[in-house]
């Protein structure tokens, strides 16, 4: 029943968090570098395939292995691919992978966690058994596992990710809600006879969101390691796609001939995941997680 | 420079003695070399199979071609050459084939070589019970049997032109008489083993009683064992290995104008083979079989995937260095996306095919399947490309399952393999499911005729066949590649890189 002036306000409130928060990231140079740079990947991969000059898997033999020009900002490969297209193009690609992978991860670790760590007991007690057992198995093993079984796709990546990181999700989750249930503002909700979803979502998540929010994007910058890795090892995304692990991999030989070819797809991964994990830095400053009680 | 001086030596009697006096010196040198000096480092793949019976790869040949000796070995130019066996006689009719052993030939702990040791070898390779990756090739023989202390008599059930070139196979290394573990590296070779380092290196020393004469140049051999090529050029450039080989083609072009460092490039019959399963839908229509030959441009992908360096093939596994059994003439047809698009619609594809490509992600298959991809698109094709680890795409015997797969295959010395083995109807790895009558019965033939010309009109149509309808694209023969630091002299690359002789090299 939100009257227009109330929701107004809610918007209002919401918009300035946000600025809050904006300006928190800017105040420090390394989490003003992350969070540009990370926006900065985000633009080309939605952008993508309206600014690059070629297609990713556009072969060209007349201008094969062509060191970087103004033709071709980032040279081209023995194939004749232009390599700063491939590189974009595998922007979104990672973006796509990683990201849903990582939203798939945070949204059932968020649930599954707010539900079995707010109603305790043995459902607790075995989906975190579970959970435990599934992360006593490193990330990159439990994958190679996986898409062993699975075979490689774009969607076993997807959910080899989710599988990964929900359980990590989901702890991150229960150690807020077991020190947030015994607040007194949530047993009164409690004794007020509140609906466990109302106390779950309107009392428990908000002190959830701002360590989920650093977890998510620690998640995400882990996720594009991994699907990198997953492409160099051959199990992940499949050629001719332009995967950046999977251009590192092929370019491996390359490495004298056409050096080009494997320092920007290289330079790619590690500038993303350096953005990301300053900006989680950022984020985990702005928001105090870790400070807060 | 040295030509010029040459010519000026104008008087015969003059040039007689300068010719004596050089051939002096090379024999002086010759003589000052026997004695095997200096170190021979050489990079390879790591070997796992060390059991002559179960070896395979590059890098368990040339372990094995150092430390054992083969009966008979095949030089650079494809011909038979003595070694274990100093000479030979085959009766008339074909079936028996009676070889001297070297007399003088010990094993490493010092016993002589016999015959006995001969006989056990090829009894054991060819023993059916034991099902090794030898039973079949040694099916045809009768018996093998000592008849001397140094004098082994193989009898035939059914002549075979290449009874040579088998005996000569890379399992066939002969072993000591009852040898069944082979952990203890007993063997004639040229080198003896001193420590094995499993995955890590493999350090040799010279044989000081071996058999034949000038063998080894080097003192010490050491194979240092690597898992990927880039590593293992580095190391070549940094100055920790002497030879590398099987480079793929970035590196060995990595390795131009690089100072002290040869590079050496030979051809070889290895090739890629794109094979479409012809007894199930969709290629079983011959259609499809022609849409896929006409969609495929044999000389850009050749320019493309091996820079070059490869020979362009005519999908057929005779290239041109089997020289007379080659037939130039037999070519697949024409390039022509259009027309193979129009066949696909009449085969019943008329919004295109949809096809999984199957490959084995090592050497250049990978790059083979995406250019590929890109042309047989033109025509209408939709490749999905599956690169997959070899032990995958062999795993389960996956690669002969598959409808469309490319496949890679060794250099042999000889083309009868690649039909009895891969395109006969009931050939052990026949992945495209070739079945045709008449063509077996050409094989057949070629076989087993003593007549070479015959065996030469067989080849020959054969070649046509295949060139035509045969469902598999070979675009091209990989060269072998590799490199030698400078200073190194004597080692002749050949097309098996495993099979090259290290103890003929001398070390600067």
């Amino acid at each position: 029943m939100a009257r227009p002036a109330a929701a107004a306000g809610i918007v209002r409130r919401r918009s300035g968090a946000w600025r809050r928060l904006l300006r928190g990231l800017y105040a420090r140079p390394s989490s003003a570098l992350g969070a540009t740079l990370a926006a900065a990947f985000l633009l080309l991969a939605l952008l993508g395939p309206w600014v690059t000059p070629y297609g990713p898997l556009d072969q060209d033999f007349a201008a094969r292995s062509q060191p970087p020009s103004p033709a071709h900002p980032f040279g081209t490969d023995h194939l004749g691919r232009d390599v700063l297209s491939r590189v974009v193009a595998g922007d979104r690609d990672i973006f796509l992978l990683a990201g849903s992978g990582t939203l798939v991860a945070v949204l059932v670790g968020t649930l599954v966690g707010l539900a079995a760590s707010y109603r305790g007991g043995w459902v607790e007690e075995v989906t975190y058994r579970v959970f435990d057992s599934l992360l006593a198995i490193p990330a990159l093993l439990l994958a190679l596992l996986l898409l062993g079984s699975l075979g490689p796709s774009r969607v076993s990546v997807l959910a080899v990710i989710a599988v990964a990181y929900t359980p990590i999700v989901a702890r991150v989750v229960r150690s807020v809600v077991l020190d947030t249930k015994t607040k007194e503002y949530v047993l009164a909700a409690r004794m007020q006879g509140e609906s466990t979803a109302f106390v779950l979502g309107r009392e428990v998540l908000p002190s959830v969101l701002p360590a989920l929010a650093v977890e998510s994007a620690l998640r995400f910058s882990y996720a594009i390691f991994l699907v990198a890795s997953l492409g160099f090892l051959g199990v992940g995304v499949q050629p001719p796609n332009p995967d950046w692990g999977l251009m590192v991999s092929e370019a491996r030989d390359y490495v004298y001939l056409t050096p080009w070819t494997l320092t920007f797809p290289a330079l790619a991964i590690s500038l993303l995941v350096i953005a990301v994990n300053l900006l989680a830095d950022g984020l985990k400053r702005v928001l105090q997680v870790g400070d807060t009680p | 420079m040295f030509m010029n001086v040459w010519k000026n030596v104008r008087r015969t009697r003059l040039r007689t003695v300068v010719a004596a006096l050089a051939a002096a010196l090379l024999v002086g040198g010759a003589v000052a070399q026997s004695a095997p000096s200096g170190t021979l480092r050489v990079g390879m793949e790591t070997p796992s199979k060390l059991d002559p019976a179960y070896a395979s790869s590059d890098a368990e040949i040339a372990v094995l071609n150092a430390v054992y000796d083969y009966l008979v070995d095949v030089d650079a130019d494809n011909n038979v050459q003595p070694r274990l066996a100093t000479s030979w006689k085959v009766s008339s009719d074909g079936l028996t084939y009676t070889f001297e052993l070297a007399t003088d030939a010990t094993w490493h702990d010092g016993s002589p070589v016999t015959a006995q040791d001969v006989v056990y070898t090829f009894d054991r390779l060819r023993d059916p019970a034991a099902k090794l990756p030898t039973s079949d090739l040694y099916a045809d023989i009768a018996s093998v049997t000592a008849s001397g202390p140094h004098q082994v008599t193989f009898t035939l059930k059914k002549t075979n032109p290449f009874f040579l070139y088998d005996l000569s196979d890379n399992h066939a290394v002969i072993v000591k008489n009852g040898t069944t573990d082979f952990t203890a590296f007993d063997g004639s070779g040229p080198f003896v083993v001193q420590s094995y380092h499993p995955d890590d290196r493999m350090e040799l020393t010279a044989n000081p009683h071996y058999f034949m004469p000038g063998k080894p140049g080097v003192a010490k051999l050491e194979l240092i064992f690597f898992s990927d090529p880039a590593a293992e050029v580095s190391a070549l450039r940094g100055g920790q290995i002497d030879l590398a080989t099987r480079l793929p083609t970035p590196l060995y072009q990595s390795l131009a104008n690089v100072k002290g460092i040869a590079r050496l490039d030979v051809p070889t019959n290895g090739f890629n083979v794109i094979r479409l399963r012809s007894d199930r839908a969709p290629g079983n229509d011959p259609r499809v079989v022609e849409a896929l030959k006409l969609a495929v441009d044999r000389q850009a992908i050749t320019d493309a995937v091996t820079q070059g360096l490869g020979a362009v093939g005519n999908d057929t596994p005779i290239g041109p260095l089997y020289k007379a059994y080659y037939d130039p003439n037999a070519q697949p047809p024409q390039t022509d996306a259009a027309k193979a698009r129009e066949l696909l619609k009449e085969a019943g594809y008329p919004d295109g095919l949809k096809l999984d490509l199957h490959t084995p992600n090592t050497g250049d298959r990978p790059d083979l399947a995406v250019v590929l991809k890109q042309q047989l698109a033109k025509a209408g094709f939709d490749i999905n490309v599956i690169v997959e680890p070899e032990s995958v795409y062999y795993g389960d015997n996956k690669w002969l399952d598959v409808d469309f797969g490319i496949t890679g295959w060794g250099s042999r010395p000889y083309p009868q393999f690649y039909l009895n083995v891969m395109l006969a109807c009931n050939a052990k790895w026949n992945e495209s499911h070739y079945c045709n009558p008449a063509f077996d019965a050409l094989v057949e033939d070629a076989g087993t005729t003593l007549d070479a010309a015959k065996r030469v009109a067989d080849y020959h149509e054969i070649q046509a066949m295949l060139a035509s309808t045969g469902p598999i694209v070979i675009p091209y023969f990989f060269p072998q590649l590799g490199a030698i630091r400078d200073g190194f002299s004597g080692y002749q690359l050949k097309a098996f890189a495993g099979r090259s002789d290290l103890a003929a090299v001398h070390a600067p």
